[in-house]
C-alpha cells in the first residue's frame, strides 16, 4: 500500500507571516509530492520561504490553508500530539550545522533516537552501532560533538535521521558549511539513502552538489514551486533559471 | 531521562552552583533542626519524661501551671473517671539559695505524692516519701552540687538537704526538682497541710474525660499540648516552623528560577527534540526528572555534611540534637520543593514551538 500512496503530500498550502499591520504572504497554493526513493532539491533566494516550507512539509508548523499528507495520512485534523506521533513515526530532519546534543557522544545521539520511540534499549544501541560503522564512524562513536570535525558531526547527524527510518527525510542546506568534498560525502549519503532505503527526500539547497544528486528539481518563488529545466553548473546559472520557470502541480 | 543524566554527568559544572547552593539550604535546614528538637528537650525535656499521658488545668491558665489552682474535689472527680489513674501535681519556679553560700539555683519545683505512678523509681519513692528534701536533676550534679548540701527555697526560712539525682530533665530550661507535695505546699503557700495543687496528671484514657472537665471547669491536655505552658516554648518552636518554612520556600525558587533559565537557554534543544517527535511529556520527565535527581543528590550531600555537624555540636554546651525523623522530614521536604519549583518552567517547556528548529543557528 505504500508505494501507491505519496509519501509526502503538500497541497494548496499558504503560509503568512504578520508584517505590522499587514501580512507578508511567504508561501501561497503551493503544491508538492515526494514520492518514496526520490529526491527533491528546492533552491530559491534567501528569504524566499525554503524553510517555511521545510516546517510546513515537517509537520512543525501548521500551515493557514491547504493539507498536508504524510505516509498517507492526512494531518489538518490531528492534535499536536498526534501530529508529533506522526513526525516521530515517520519524518526525520538533517539541520545545516547537524545540530547535535552537546552532551551526548556520536553513538548515544542515534541512541537517543531510538529512546524516544520507545525501542529497546539493546536494539537502539544495536541499530546505531551499525549505522555509525556504515557512516564510517565506528571510531568516532564515543566523542561528544565538540571533539568531532564539521564533517563527521553533520554525518552523525545524518545517522541520527536515518536511525529513525522515516519515510521522509527533509534537510535543510545540508551541506552550506561544507567544503566541497564534504558536500559530495554529505550528499551521496541522502541520495544514496534515497534509492537504497526508499526514502522521499527533500532538500533545500544554494550550492550544486545537491543539485547534481537530485531527481527533480525545484524552485521556490513568489510564494509557489518551479520545475528548473535547464542543467545549473553555478550559483550564477541557478539565478537565471529564473526566466524559464514553470508552475507545477495542479495549476496547469 | 536518557539525556538528563548524560548531561548531568557531562555538564557538572553548570549544574555545580545549583547543587552547592541546594546543599547550604539543607545544611543550614538540618542544623536548625536539630536546634529545634535540641531547644525542645532542653526546654521541657523533664515534663516529656514524666510518665503521664495527660495534664488537667484550671480553665483559662492556658497550660500555665501557675496560673492553676485546682482543689481536692477536682481530683476525686477525675479520680472516679473509669480506666484512667489521676494524681496531684504541683509545679513552680523557684529559687534555691545554698545555706553555706555559692551561687544559687533556679529549679522548676515538681510537687509530687511518693506513692504516686509519678514517681516510678523506688529509691526516689524512698527518698520522697521520709523527711522532706529535693530530688535534683542529675545536670545539676555535673555543676558541683552534691547529696547532703541544704538549701533555703523560695521565701521560706527552712532547710531541705539534697536527698539525690535522678534524670528529671527541665521544665522551661530550668532543670526539674522533684520535692513530696506536702514540701511544696509548705514552700509555696506557707503550709504543709495547705490543699491545693497546679494540675492533674491522669494516665490512660477515657472518653468521660471530657464530662469530667465540665463538671469541674477545666480542661484536659495532651502532654505534648502542655509543652505550649512551658515558658518559651511556643516562641521558640513557631520560629523555628517559620524559619525552616522560608527556607524550603527559597529552596523551591531557587531551583524554580535556575530551572527556569537552563529551559530558556535549552529552547533550541527543546525545539530540536520536539522535531525529533518526543512529546511535552517526554521533555518535562526529562527536565524534571533531570531537576529531581540533582536535589537528591545535592540534599543528601547537605542534610550528611549538617548531621554530622548536629553531631559534633550535640557534644558542647549548645541545645541541639540529632532526631532522623526531623531530618527525615527535611530531606523529603526539601526534595519535594525542589521538585515544586521546577514546575515553574513547565508552561516555557511546553509552549516551545517544534520549528524553531530549522532556524537560523546563533
Ligand atoms: N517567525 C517569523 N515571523 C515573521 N516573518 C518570518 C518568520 N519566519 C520567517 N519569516 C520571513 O519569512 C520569509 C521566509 O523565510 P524563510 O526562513 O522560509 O526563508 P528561506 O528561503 O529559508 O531563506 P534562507 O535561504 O535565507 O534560509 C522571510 O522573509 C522571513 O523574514
Ligand atoms: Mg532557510
Amino acid at each position: 500500500m505504500n508505494h501507491t500512496t505519496t509519501a509526502l503530500d503538500v497541497d494548496g498550502v499558504r503560509v503568512a507571516y504578520p508584517d505590522g499591520p499587514d501580512e507578508r504572504v511567504v508561501l501561497d497554493s503551493l503544491d508538492l509530492r515526494v514520492a518514496a526513493g526520490e529526491m527533491v532539491v528546492i533552491s530559491g533566494e534567501s528569504g524566499a520561504g525554503k524553510s517555511t516550507l521545510l516546517t510546513v512539509a515537517g509537520l512543525l508548523r501548521r500551515p493557514d490553508q491547504g493539507e498536508v499528507t504524510v505516509a498517507g495520512t492526512s494531518t489538518s485534523g490531528l492534535s499536536d500530539r498526534q501530529r508529533t506521533t506522526l513526525r516521530r513515526d515517520h519524518i526525520a530532519f538533517v539541520y545545516q550545522s547537524a545540530n547535535l546534543l552537546p552532551t551526548l557522544t556520536a553513538l548515544e545521539q542515534l541512541e537517543l533516537v531510538g529512546h524516544i520511540r520507545g525501542e529497546r534499549s539493546g536494539t537502539a544501541r544495536a541499530r546505531a552501532l551499525a549505522l555509525l560503522d556504515e557512516l564510517d564512524l565506528g571510531g568516532r562513536r564515543n566523542q561528544l560533538p565538540g571533539q568531532l570535525s564539521g564533517g563527521e558531526r553533520q554525518r552523525v547527524g545524518i545517522g541520527r535521521a536515518f536511525m529513525a527510518q522515516p519515510t521522509v527525510l527533509i534537510a535543510d542546506e545540508p551541506t552550506a558549511s561544507l567544503d566541497p568534498e564534504r558536500a559530495r560525502t554529505v550528499v551521496d549519503l541522502l541520495s544514496g539513502a534515497a534509492r537504497e532505503r526508499s526514502i522521499a527526500t527533500l532538500v533545500v539547497a544554494h550550492d550544486d552538489a545537491p543539485a547534481r544528486a537530485a531527481t527533480r528539481r525545484l524552485r521556490l518563488a513568489g510564494g509557489t514551486l518551479h520545475e528548473v529545466v535547464e542543467p545549473a553548473t553555478d550559483r550564477a546559472a541557478a539565478g537565471s533559471v529564473l526566466g524559464v520557470g514553470a508552475r507545477v502541480g495542479t495549476g496547469g | 531521562m536518557f539525556l538528563a543524566l548524560r548531561d548531568l554527568r557531562r555538564g557538572v559544572r553548570r549544574f555545580m552552583l545549583l547543587g552547592v547552593v541546594i546543599a547550604l539550604v539543607a545544611l543550614l535546614s538540618t542544623v536548625l533542626s536539630g536546634l529545634a528538637t535540641g531547644l525542645v528537650t532542653d526546654g521541657i525535656s523533664g515534663l516529656r519524661a514524666l510518665p503521664l499521658d495527660r495534664l488537667v488545668f484550671q480553665e483559662g491558665s492556658d497550660a500555665t501551671f501557675s496560673r492553676s489552682i485546682l482543689r481536692p474535689a477536682d481530683l476525686k472527680r477525675f479520680q472516679q473517671v473509669q480506666g484512667v489513674k489521676a494524681t496531684p501535681l504541683g509545679a513552680s519556679f523557684v529559687n534555691a539559695a545554698p545555706v553555706d553560700g555559692g551561687p544559687s539555683l533556679d529549679l522548676s519545683m515538681f510537687g509530687v505524692a511518693a506513692d504516686s505512678f509519678l514517681v516510678e523509681r523506688a529509691d526516689a519513692r524512698a527518698a520522697l516519701a521520709g523527711p522532706p528534701g529535693l530530688v535534683l536533676a542529675s545536670e545539676l550534679q555535673d555543676q558541683g552540687v552534691k547529696v547532703g548540701d541544704r538549701y533555703t527555697v523560695g521565701g521560706s526560712s527552712e532547710e531541705y538537704p539534697v536527698l539525690g539525682f535522678t534524670f528529671a530533665g527541665t521544665y522551661g530550661h530550668t532543670p526539674i526538682a522533684f520535692v513530696s507535695l506536702s514540701t511544696w505546699r509548705q514552700i509555696q503557700y506557707s503550709n504543709p497541710d495547705d490543699d491545693r495543687f497546679s494540675a492533674i496528671a491522669v494516665q490512660g484514657d477515657s472518653p468521660e474525660l471530657a464530662a469530667a472537665a465540665a463538671d469541674t471547669s477545666t480542661v484536659v491536655l495532651t502532654k505534648t499540648q502542655a509543652y505550649a505552658g512551658s515558658p518559651g516554648f511556643t516562641a521558640e518552636t513557631t520560629t523555628m516552623t517559620l524559619i525552616r518554612g522560608f527556607l524550603l520556600v527559597i529552596s523551591a525558587l531557587v531551583i524554580g528560577a535556575f530551572f527556569t533559565v537552563l529551559t530558556v537557554q535549552r529552547t533550541r534543544q527543546i525545539g530540536l527534540l520536539k522535531a525529533m517527535g518526543a512529546s511535552n511529556a517526554y521533555i518535562l520527565r526529562d527536565g524534571i526528572g533531570q531537576m529531581a535527581v540533582l536535589v537528591t543528590l545535592a540534599t543528601g550531600v547537605g542534610v550528611a555534611v549538617g548531621a554530622a555537624l548536629v553531631a559534633v555540636l550535640s557534644r558542647g554546651p549548645a541545645p541541639v540534637e540529632l532526631a532522623p525523623r526531623a531530618i527525615a522530614t527535611v530531606t523529603l521536604a526539601l526534595i519535594g520543593a525542589g521538585i515544586l519549583g521546577s514546575l515553574f518552567a513547565f508552561r516555557r517547556i511546553t509552549q516551545v514551538e517544534p520549528a524553531i528548529a530549522l532556524g537560523v543557528e546563533p
